[in-house]
């Protein structure tokens, strides 16, 4: 369905150029789906937003994206307009700013309808409703007549999903589409997109920051960091048997309502690296408490092991050289990066 | 959910905040109110944190807020240090105000972006002049202790990150020795990683200079881990109160069950509520328990009689006619 081949996108800026994905390279299945996970700045937005060539007018693409087999560098302009949209739609994060305020929900949802599918006014106000009710607004007729400031959030992002539905999408992505909401409608909005991908025999590519989110909607997860896909396996692998500390150290971040109260947590140390200039090895070294010297100075690519488990590490996780290498670092109680592993280190950050 | 009742408070000797029935409504004009806040009882006892939970528009921040008398309380009762706020002329007020602070959710519009870092903290001490522990000595000790160089005490904001922002507010908030700090929604915004040195520095902070915290979030996995005690909200009520660890062991309000059920990727949880339907209006809430047009187990006693706070045992309160406790069935009767 998708094939991304060594992506790069980059940014000139008046500091410099920053790369903002750094070869990521991807393939998604038809039905299949996944999710990309990270952190603010690494990417993954950006990601997202290449694949339908919406690039800000300062960035600059290479490598290929083919979308149901059509590179999208070889589409003509008469083909590009009803390929995006249409073939691959997306869903934003904040629902508030997707919609047109001063236009009725009806006339934002027909519109794509009638221009791309060359549909009657009234073909597009049945189908624009069917789809609010695929999406579980209650009395659409009503809603269709409504401007978005009369929904609450949660019906707002069910609004901008049937939008981008409404050309029968085969890929959809969705770039944090519940993140603005609470965590009781977010269950409700990540539902009905499964159950139409389900329906639709739609493929997906969620992005979000929740590692929680990402392991019980997605097949497959990508972990990023500047840039770099780091990790790449499916979900249920990447939780019983990661491999990049990273992901690792993401998760040991992260609070659970699993822990008793008041556990410790353990923050990733440190800041990711300046995109403007970034480090000549393993992005991830400096904050890594399996740095070696390797680290440092080279940067390991994404290979696969087994199964289709990627990872871009050269200790990895759970392995004799992981091991081996977290267990020097904790005897020197530095890393090869000159983190200090001292858990009380109290650092100037 | 709709629970009013003071069962939940406690008389030990420390308690250092208590709210008693305390409504915070604002007029829309023409007769219509906005009932943000309806007859909420607690408190919060030396030391402690309480997690304040619920969805956006459920009254959690309005009840912080009408804490430190921002707004000030419709009606109600906010006793601290032997007075109550609600009673106090603005000039009494204000000789209050520095033992209570607060913490916003975005660090960096928190901070006046003109001012150096040095400035933002020193503020209170300015208005309130040097005596006893308030003196400028203690901003480079608190820069250091919450993890800024006071080297960099003569940048401004936007030379630091979100994270960094959020250890200058909470720097901030302590340079008067405050007795409780309200952080509100204070790690929303910020990256997983960074949210987690902020949690760890907020419970070190607590332990150093001994505040009390009330900890509002919409993240049940982060209250659960800074809070001793947990208060559910739900349209301006509280539906359950309980110790962090047995609030989430055996959660006991059908609202509570959802909110827990709704987490992504919790495990172990229960499953057999979800919440149908919109959240009504606060305008016109709905009589009875305000939960019940959206709760599985509603009965008709639930549209004509709101439920009371009553304890469960183990100091854990629940707000609910039908409260659904596995271990120890409950009779209604």
């Amino acid at each position: 369905m998708l094939e991304v081949s060594d992506l790069r996108v980059r940014f000139s800026t008046p500091a410099g150029t920053i790369t903002a994905v750094n070869g990521v390279s991807l393939t998604l299945g038809e039905k299949e789906s996944i999710a990309i996970v990270g952190e603010s700045g690494s990417g993954k937005s950006v990601f997202a937003r290449t694949l339908l060539d919406l690039l800000a007018g300062n960035g600059t693409r290479t490598g290929t994206i083919a979308i149901g087999g059509r590179d999208i560098d070889e589409l003509s302009k008469a083909e590009r307009k009803h390929f995006f949209g249409v073939q691959v739609a997306m869903v934003f994060q904040d629902p508030m700013t997707s919609l047109n305020p001063v236009k009725r929900i009806g006339a934002q949802l027909t519109e794509a309808m009638r221009y791309h599918l060359k549909m009657t006014k009234d073909e597009a106000h049945d189908r624009a409703v069917g789809l609010l009710r695929q999406v579980h607004i209650p009395s659409p007729e009503r809603r269709m007549k409504q401007y978005p400031h009369e929904l609450s959030g949660g019906m707002r992002q069910r609004v901008v999903i049937a939008m981008a539905l409404a050309c029968e999408p085969r890929l959809l992505i969705a770039d944090e589409p519940t993140t603005a909401l609470d965590v009781t409608v977010q269950k409700a909005i990540l539902d009905v997109l499964d159950d139409l991908r389900a329906e639709r025999n739609m493929s997906m590519i969620l992005i979000t920051h929740d590692l929680g989110v990402a392991e019980g909607r997605a097949d497959r997860i990508g972990v990023m960091y500047a840039g770099r896909l780091m990790e790449l396996a499916t979900a249920k692998d990447l939780f019983a048997d990661m491999r990049h500390p990273y992901t690792e150290a993401l998760l040991r971040s992260i609070p659970s309502t699993d822990m008793v109260s008041h556990t410790r947590l353990h923050p990733i140390p440190g800041r990711p690296p300046d995109l403007l200039n970034p480090p000549k090895g393993c992005p991830f070294a400096a904050r890594c408490r399996y740095a070696q010297p390797e680290c440092v100075d080279t940067n390991p690519p994404l290979i696969e092991t087994t199964n289709g488990h990627w990872f871009a590490c050269h200790f990895p996780v759970g392995t004799a050289e992981g091991k081996a290498a977290l267990a020097r670092n904790e005897e020197a109680g530095v890393t090869a990066a000159g983190l200090h592993l001292d858990e009380h280190a109290e650092e100037y950050v | 959910m709709a629970g009013s009742g003071t069962a939940h408070l406690r008389d030990e000797g420390n308690v250092l905040v208590r709210v008693e029935r305390m409504t915070v409504e604002f007029p829309l004009g023409r007769g219509a109110v906005v009932h943000a806040v309806s007859d909420v009882s607690f408190d919060l006892v030396e030391g402690e944190t309480l997690g304040i939970v619920g969805e956006s528009g459920c009254g959690k921040s309005t009840t912080a807020r009408a804490v430190i008398q921002m707004p000030r309380p419709t009606s109600g009762h906010v006793w601290f240090k032997g007075n109550d706020l609600t009673a106090l002329s603005s000039e009494e007020l204000r000789q209050v105000r520095p033992d209570l602070q607060m913490i916003f959710q975005d660090p960096i519009s928190s901070l006046n972006p003109r001012r150096t870092v040095r400035d933002i903290i020193a503020e209170g001490l300015r208005v309130w002049g040097s005596r006893g522990t308030w003196t400028e000595d203690r901003i480079d000790e608190l820069m250091a202790a919450v993890g800024i160089d006071p080297r960099y005490g003569e940048r401004k904001p936007h030379q630091f990150s979100g994270g960094q922002c959020q250890r200058i507010s909470i720097a901030r908030a302590l340079v008067l020795d405050p007795k409780v700090i309200i952080c509100d929604e204070p790690v929303s915004a910020l990256d997983v990683s960074v949210q987690a040195q902020i949690l760890n520095l907020l419970e070190d902070m607590k332990a150093r200079y001994g505040v009390s915290l009330m900890f509002i979030s919409h993240d049940l996995s982060v209250v659960k881990n800074i809070s001793d005690r947990v208060m559910v909200m739900y349209m301006g009520k509280v539906c359950e109160v309980a110790g962090s660890d047995d609030l989430f062991s055996r959660p006991a309000h059908p609202y509570t069950r959802a909110l827990i059920a709704s987490i992504p990727g919790a495990k172990g949880v229960p499953d057999d509520q979800m919440l149908d339907g919109e959240l009504p209006s606060a305008i016109d809430p709905p009589s009875g328990c305000r939960f019940r047009t959206r709760c599985p187990h509603s009965q008709h006693i639930c549209s004509e009689t709101e439920p009371e706070i009553r304890g469960i045992g183990d100091g854990h309160f629940v707000a609910c006619h039908f409260p659904q406790v596995a271990t120890t069935p409950v009779t209604v009767g």
